[in-house]
């Protein structure tokens, strides 16, 4: 059960993004084109992407991976940041993407098992079940690991050391953009479906995304001086993505090469293989030591 | 009279401490700034950090020292595929990708990504840079040192012998036979995670009965000379890195157990067979260990024992490495897997240099401080009802006799895997309910996992068997609780009676002394249930950020970070 402390000036219940920027203070910036269309594709490929139970759970398990990564960049955003406000509004908003990779993988966990959910919200982690306790005597310990099933691992990219602080603010900001408009099309799609808890999920999502959305944005006009300069790092950010993107492609297709080849490179060192079993058998025992 | 930096990556827990003049001046490892637990990749950030504290610039460094040969590794990985020849065909592509790709060039890596000339970075081994971490920080001049861990560049398992400034290696048991990877593979089999579930085998063990001794003797043979050998048929060292285990062993143990179930444990319960098997697991690694240990005792003579490397992490043994292996003393240090290598690598470099040997480490103390300022200011952008006590360690014993959870985050964060006061969480040991409270609702960990005590070095005698000794400032062995303490504490007794002790003194951990001796001054007893300062899944705490985030996100009731306590309003 996670009983996470309510910071004071929670965002606005059913905050749509509109409500979310004009609570931030900010003007909207304008809309962007990307965003919506990767919403269309989203609508069109949600019927395939939780086609199955399999699927489905890595679709969750991806987007959970995705808010841990993100919530590692935000934290070191939090730990280097000068001003100490903005430190403050990054770790609230890491705490927001740990609370949603948790939920997200447990409810990965909860679909590959054919379970049925447990009633999680994004206020509240699911309760203790009524088995919990002690069930073999005093000394016995009680069930709930299930809670490691809301771990996730992921990596940081270095995204604020590596594009200093304007840069991370408006990756930021574009991500949340596409994580809100790609949530609320499958939350739609959800509730088109009857499936009530994952469009509760996908919903409560989306508030947060737009947010998180509105605030970055106000900070990156705060930053750059100006909604012109803040939509040139936009644009910018939007650049950067699409060359990593490319780059990603490109390590992907390389790695499969490279897979391949070296597989085939294997199976050619059969003479050496011999000879390394018959000049360099494996050790048993004590033998001398190693030294540098 | 040298500035020298270890590192130790790219395998687990990668991490970089700074030796200055001989005096170990900062050890940080890289997952407590990254956030990332159990971080492998190349310590940049703990090695800046390092720099900062020691007040010295990377250009200033007189070297800077990875603590392996990663060629020598890369020839091992070689061989062994070559070995395992044509079952390796799925680990060859990945293994030589990540050698050839990255592990290999470490040193040039290390060289750009401080700024300093390729010439000033170095190598050691990996055996002698843990031995290293163990002995040079031991108070003693002479000893036994044991390395045991999954594998380094060729061996798994060595014995030294340190004398003054000198390490000198006895023999070593080559990979792949290794008790650290016998404990992995076993780790995986019960649906932990190998490199951070071996800890949850170890306390899972109390719970079961050891009744397949005869199937672990053909897993892992041992010879009276100390040496062991394990039947390859049942593992998948260079088929299968992940699991480590292959379809024999199932067909031995039954079926593994799938991750993240709840656990029913008791007898007829269906996990019991999992905490049997985890019972066996656990003594047949304290035998294999005490074999090693009277091995060292044999070739050396020495009276004390020094141990290093992950398997040096197994509390449980120790104890019985303690108690029966003929050695009048037992050193640990903190950070004793590869971490700690990192250490052991720079206090070797230093000593080349001409450098004298370190002190004892006394203190787990070496990472970066808490910026009170940071934390006021934080605090107070989140909105978070703030206050600045006069007696800070009053006031959290206030807390902990009224049965609060409190974090404590304070002074330097500690070297290693244990919180050992300076980022940890306090409540009151005296209750089982309270250790049902913070393993369910705070830490979401599985329920059989103890917590530890802490007590002053002074009291310990009266509440445990064998405590204080040099092991238990840094939490590494176990220690049998008096029946006359077990009332007082309840919440930090395993179902065996034993507990992971934490011995305190001004000198290791000078907040929780403090702690300590303000519950002395309310007529309570001097002892506090202490388990780290982190979620699940997460790293331990670092800077005030990471208190204060910790915090917001779970029902702990206070926090005392630097100066400043947080309290949670009332709902």
């Amino acid at each position: 059960m996670e009983h996470e402390l309510a910071l004071p000036s929670p965002p606005p219940k059913k905050a749509s993004r509109a409500a979310a920027l004009a609570a931030s203070g900010a003007e909207a910036p304008p809309p962007r084109p990307g965003a919506e269309l990767r919403a269309a594709v989203a609508r069109a490929v949600a019927p395939l992407a939780f086609g199955n139970t399999r699927r489905a759970a890595r679709k969750l398990r991806g987007f959970a991976r995705a808010e841990q990564g993100s919530m590692l960049d935000l934290r070191l955003a939090a730990a280097r940041s000068p001003s100490a406000a903005r430190r403050a509004l990054y770790l609230r908003h890491a705490l927001d993407e740990a609370r949603h990779a948790r939920m997200l993988a447990r409810r990965a966990a909860e679909v590959e098992a054919g379970r049925e959910p447990s009633g999680l919200s994004l206020d509240r982690e699911p309760p203790d079940s009524p088995d919990d306790g002690e069930r073999a005597g005093p000394e016995a310990p009680s069930s709930g690991s299930a809670a490691r099933e809301g771990d996730v691992r992921a990596d940081s990219e270095g995204l604020f050391e590596g594009l200093g602080e304007v840069g991370f603010l408006a990756f930021v900001y574009v991500g949340e953009g596409r994580g809100r408009a790609q949530f609320a099309a499958y939350s739609a799609y959800f509730g088109g479906r009857g499936d009530e808890r994952m469009r509760a999920m996908f919903a409560a999502l989306v508030e947060d995304e737009a947010r998180h959305e509105a605030y970055t944005w106000r900070l990156l006009v705060e930053l750059c001086g100006g909604e012109r300069a803040a939509r040139a790092s936009v644009r910018r950010a939007l650049r950067w993505e699409a060359w990593r993107t490319w780059r990603r492609a490109g390590k992907a297709i390389a790695e499969l090469a490279y897979g391949a080849l070296m597989g085939a490179l294997y199976l050619l060192l059969w003479p050496l293989a011999v000879l390394v079993r018959r000049r360099l058998p494996e050790r048993r025992g004590w033998g001398p030591g190693e030294e540098a | 009279v040298a500035a020298v930096l270890g590192i130790s990556a790219h395998y687990h827990d990668a991490a970089a401490a700074l030796v200055i003049d001989g005096n170990i001046v900062a050890a940080i490892q890289e997952e407590r700034l990254s956030r990332v637990k159990n971080d492998a990749s190349l310590p940049l950030r703990a090695a800046r950090a390092c720099l900062s504290i020691g007040g010295v610039a990377a250009g200033a460094l007189d070297e800077i020292v990875f603590y392996e040969n990663p060629y020598a590794r890369l020839e091992r990985v070689l061989v062994s595929l070559l070995r395992a020849y044509p079952r390796g065909l799925r680990q060859f592509p990945r293994a030589i990708g990540a050698q050839l790709g990255r592990k290999l060039w470490v040193l040039d890596e290390l060289a750009e990504g401080l700024a300093v000339p390729r010439q000033r970075v170095t190598h050691g081994a990996h055996h002698r840079s843990h031995a290293a971490s163990a002995f040079f920080c031991s108070p003693f001049e002479r000893a036994a040192v044991l390395t045991v861990d999954g594998v380094g560049e060729r061996a798994s398992t060595e014995v030294w012998l340190g004398e003054g400034r000198d390490l000198t290696s006895l023999g070593a048991i080559d990979y792949p036979h290794s008790l650290g990877l016998f404990y992995a593979a076993i780790t995986a089999y019960l649906g932990f995670e190998v490199n951070e579930g071996e800890y949850k085998v170890m306390g899972l063990a109390a719970f079961g009965e050891p009744r397949f001794r005869e199937e672990f003797s053909r897993l892992l043979r041992l010879f009276p000379d100390g040496s062991f050998e394990l039947d390859l048929g049942f593992f998948g060292f260079a088929t299968d890195t992940e699991l480590g285990f292959g379809p024999a062993l199932e067909a031995l143990l039954g079926p593994r157990r799938a991750p993240g179930r709840p656990w029913a444990l008791g007898p007829g319960e269906p996990d019991q067979r999992w905490a049997d098997v985890a019972a066996t697991a656990q003594l047949v690694l304290e035998e294999a260990m005490l074999g090693l240990a009277r091995r060292a005792r044999a070739l050396t003579g020495a009276a004390s024992l020094c141990l290093a490397g992950g398997v040096a992490l197994n509390a449980v043994a120790n104890r019985r490495l303690q108690a029966e292996a003929g050695f009048e003393q037992v050193f640990v240090q903190p950070a004793a897997g590869d971490a700690g290598a990192a250490l052991g690598a720079a206090v070797l470099a230093a000593l080349a240099r001409g450098d004298r040997r370190p002190a004892p480490l006394v203190s787990a103390s070496l990472g970066a401080a808490i910026d009170d300022d940071d934390a006021r200011s934080m605090a107070r952008e989140l909105g978070l009802a703030t206050s600045n006590p006069d007696d800070w360690a009053g006031s959290v014993a206030e807390l902990v006799e009224q049965g609060k959870v409190v974090a404590l985050a304070r002074g330097r964060f500690e070297w290693g895997p244990r919180a050992l006061g300076q980022r940890s969480l306090l409540a009151s040991p005296r209750d089982a309910s309270m250790r049902e409270r913070i393993n369910r609702v705070v830490k979401r960990r599985e329920p059989f996992r103890p917590f530890a005590p802490a007590v002053l070095a002074g009291d310990a005698a009266s509440f445990f068997e064998g405590a204080p000794s040099l092991l238990t400032p840094f939490m590494t062995t176990v220690c049998q609780v008096l029946p006359a303490a077990r009332p007082s504490l309840g919440a930090t007794t395993h179902v065996d009676g034993s507990a992971r002790v934490q011995t305190v003194t001004a000198g290791s951990s000078p907040e929780l002394g403090e702690v300590l001796e303000a519950l002395g001054r309310r007529g309570l007893p001097r002892a506090v249930l202490n388990t780290s300062l982190n979620g699940p899944g997460e790293p331990i705490c670092a800077s005030a950020a990471d208190a204060i985030g910790f915090f917001v996100a779970h029902p702990v009731d206070a926090l005392m970070v630097g100066n400043t306590l947080v309290r949670r309003p009332p709902r």
